[in-house]
């Protein structure tokens, strides 16, 4: 029994070099990362960049092609799911329908033949955890959406798993179910101290559950770091672009000078992203988050800013908190760019084809070569 | 202005054209009697059967003449003791009782694992092939395939003839009680796929993988998660298997060689060879009364499975 052996090292996952191919599809490339204990990670990513199966083969419902997958230091290729020591809660959530809640709830428990006196007790407990103490006579679909996910997480966690995983469990709630769920995933994980490893597409949900975010595509990690430098500090053009909303302004290296680099056109700058340094003439992009750029009637309105730009209003969204203006600039070569006004004093004061100045700051547009 | 074709292909214009004659024929005023009026051919069927029901009735009552071979004008429950006292009738009831129940458990067990490999593999070519075996015993009737049986089961048939190269005598595999289970067994097995398999499809393979995760391994899963998932299906499957082997005529007949009768041609001979219709009213009506009060007790221990249908609660 793996779980058994108390092994003395501090990461409670380590994936090394695993790669997975079926039916001809590379579905994760060389994929390496350690997950201290008592961590909460996200896997993030698009549909079909590997993230689900990633996640799979830590369940043991899929043998790497090749790599280990090491769960408290012991490689568990050869261990069937039956006999990890992982609690992990299904997309569909996967309640038995024949059973009550207590019954799901104590189902590990009878599988994994803990000692059958202690058994109410512990499901009792798991019960409360999820604040569902006395729905525990309920059939399944005598509960709500919201609580059948709690049945869930209480039947991933009462046989204190080595490893929680969470399968995109929340993709089907609605918005504030959802919302309201990731944060006892939050206060669950933290209660309990449990490492956990939750796969989701929902850039905001990484941001507001983890400790640490990897993010995938194409079945490559492209990035795993904290989730403020995960936003603030993108390693590619494809992390910045999935999380957040960014604005890209494709242009030629005129000149590099440290971190700073200039692009050709005039009074444009940005500085490197992930060591960057590209040569004097190599293409270059530059990623500028929606919220960095200022907008204003005219250029006295803006403020104090390194850069800026005249353009042309195109379209005007409300979406409640906030105003997003797509606005096509002629300097940048009609490039379109989507800028947040989260004022609601001035708020929708620019109509559609007026004449608006946008300003930011060199240091937030990052430039990446790809 | 004309749509063009392909915005407006012609399989819509004659789906129009039926519908402006469907109009004509029959005005949208009368569009509430409509679903009435399909379930009428329907309950025409039944109440045929009905009225057919109440004439044997009315037959079981009246004993035969043996004098004249007609039937008595007088009405009396003679045929009723005679079912109930004689030794053969008896015999012939509960071989066909237990035969059907035997039946019904082997094909079910037979049938889980064919429904399960069908409905969960991956390879389309395998559920093809699958499908396919299923099916093609439909088109052989199931006389023939009994016919297919005594040759390659009888005396002289290729099993005896393939133990003869190895020097076993001649053994005698026909017209005996499990040479008619084995027969129908095979007859019902397609039936019984059928009805397991849109059970099975209806439990999400993420059950079983919950249930791994869990700490179950396959047996387990099977016995806590898949079995009573399948619950509605084998019901379904059970009772459809049980009433039509309680009541099957030609497995016993040819495979059973006439020493292996089962009711279905226990009546068959009252009706057509003794001519008495009056013994063999009785015997369709008590073979219907008892297949009834099994489905009612199936029903009222494990509810309708599948076959209760209906909208999901």
């Amino acid at each position: 029994m793996t779980e058994t052996i108390a092994a003395d090292t501090p990461f409670a996952v380590s994936v090394r070099d695993v790669n997975m191919m079926f039916d001809g599809v590379h579905a994760v490339r060389d994929a390496t990362f350690d997950l201290e204990k008592g961590r909460f990670l996200t896997i993030l990513g698009p549909s079909g960049s590997g993230k689900t199966t990633l996640l799979r083969m830590i369940a043991g419902f899929g043998r790497p092609t090749s790599g280990d997958v090491v769960i408290n230091g012991l490689a568990v290729g050869s261990v069937p799911p039956h006999k990890r020591s992982i609690g992990m809660v299904f997309q569909k959530l996967a309640l038995f329908p024949h059973m009550t809640a207590a019954e799901n709830v104590a189902f590990p428990l009878r599988m994994r033949r803990f000692d059958a006196r202690t058994i109410p007790d512990r499901v009792q407990r798991y019960l409360d955890l999820v604040k569902l103490g006395k729905l525990g006579d309920r059939r399944i679909h005598e509960l709500s959406g919201g609580q059948q996910q709690r049945v869930a997480i209480a039947r991933a966690l009462v046989f204190e798993p080595d490893l929680l995983l969470l399968d995109e469990p929340l993709a089907a709630l609605d918005r504030k179910l959802r919302e309201e769920m990731q944060l006892e995933f939050r206060r669950i994980q933290r209660e309990l101290d449990v490492t956990t490893i939750n796969v989701t597409h929902d850039q905001r949900e990484a941001l507001v559950v983890s400790d640490e975010i990897i993010v995938m595509d194409h079945g490559r990690i492209q990035q795993k770091a904290r989730p403020e430098a995960t936003y603030r500090q993108p390693k590619n053009a494809f992390v910045a672009n999935f999380i957040g909303v960014t604005n890209f302004i494709e242009g030629t290296v005129a000149s590099v000078d440290g971190d700073l680099i200039a692009f050709s056109r005039p009074g444009l700058a940005g500085r490197t992203g992930n060591g960057f340094r590209p040569t004097a003439g190599a293409p270059a992009r530059g990623a500028l988050r929606a919220e960095q750029i200022r907008i204003g009637g005219g250029r006295e309105a803006l403020g104090d800013v390194d850069t800026v730009f005249d353009g042309t209003v195109t379209d005007s969204i409300f979406e409640g908190e906030r105003v997003v203006y797509e606005v096509a600039v002629a300097d940048l070569g009609g490039t379109m760019l989507r800028v947040f006004d989260h004022d609601p004093v001035t708020h929708s004061q620019h109509d559609v084809g007026s004449t608006v100045a946008l300003g930011w700051n060199v240091k937030d547009v990052l430039v990446f070569g790809d | 202005m004309r749509p063009s074709r392909t915005a407006y292909p012609l399989s819509w214009r004659l789906m129009d054209a039926l519908e402006a004659t469907a109009v004509a024929v029959w005005p949208r005023s009368f569009a509430a009697a409509v679903p009435w009026l399909m379930l009428l051919p329907a309950v025409l069927l039944v109440g045929l059967l009905v009225l057919g029901l109440w004439d044997m009735a009315d037959g079981s009552l009246r004993t035969l003449d043996t004098a004249t071979f007609l039937p008595s004008d007088d009405y009396s429950l003679r045929n009723y003791d005679r079912a109930f006292t004689e030794k053969l009738f008896f015999t012939v009831a509960s071989r066909s009782l237990i035969g059907s129940l035997i039946v019904t458990v082997i094909t079910l067990i037979l049938a889980f694992p064919y429904s399960y490999v069908m409905v969960r593999t991956r390879s389309a070519a395998l559920r093809k092939v699958l499908l396919i075996a299923l099916f093609l015993p439909f088109f052989i009737g199931q006389v023939v395939r009994a016919y297919g049986w005594l040759i390659i089961l009888g005396s002289q048939g290729m099993v005896n003839e393939a133990l003869g190269l190895v020097g076993v005598a001649p053994v005698r595999l026909l017209y005996n009680y499990p040479a008619v289970l084995f027969g129908l067994v095979q007859y019902m097995l397609p039936f019984a796929v059928l009805m397991l398999a849109p059970a099975l499809t209806a439990i999400p393979e993420e059950m079983e993988s919950a249930a791994g995760s869990l700490g179950a391994n396959w047996v387990k899963t099977f016995l806590h998660v898949v079995l009573p998932m399948a619950k509605p299906g084998f019901i379904g499957a059970g009772l459809v298997v049980l009433t039509l082997s309680l009541t099957d005529f030609a497995m016993p007949a040819i495979l059973g060689g006439g020493s292996q009768d089962f009711i279905a041609n226990a009546i068959y001979d009252q009706f057509f060879r003794t001519s008495d219709q009056g013994m063999g009213a009785t015997l369709a009506l008590l073979l219907v009364a008892v297949g009834s009060m099994m489905v009612g007790v199936v029903f009222a221990l494990f509810g309708a499975g599948t076959l209760a249908m209906g909208r999901a609660k």
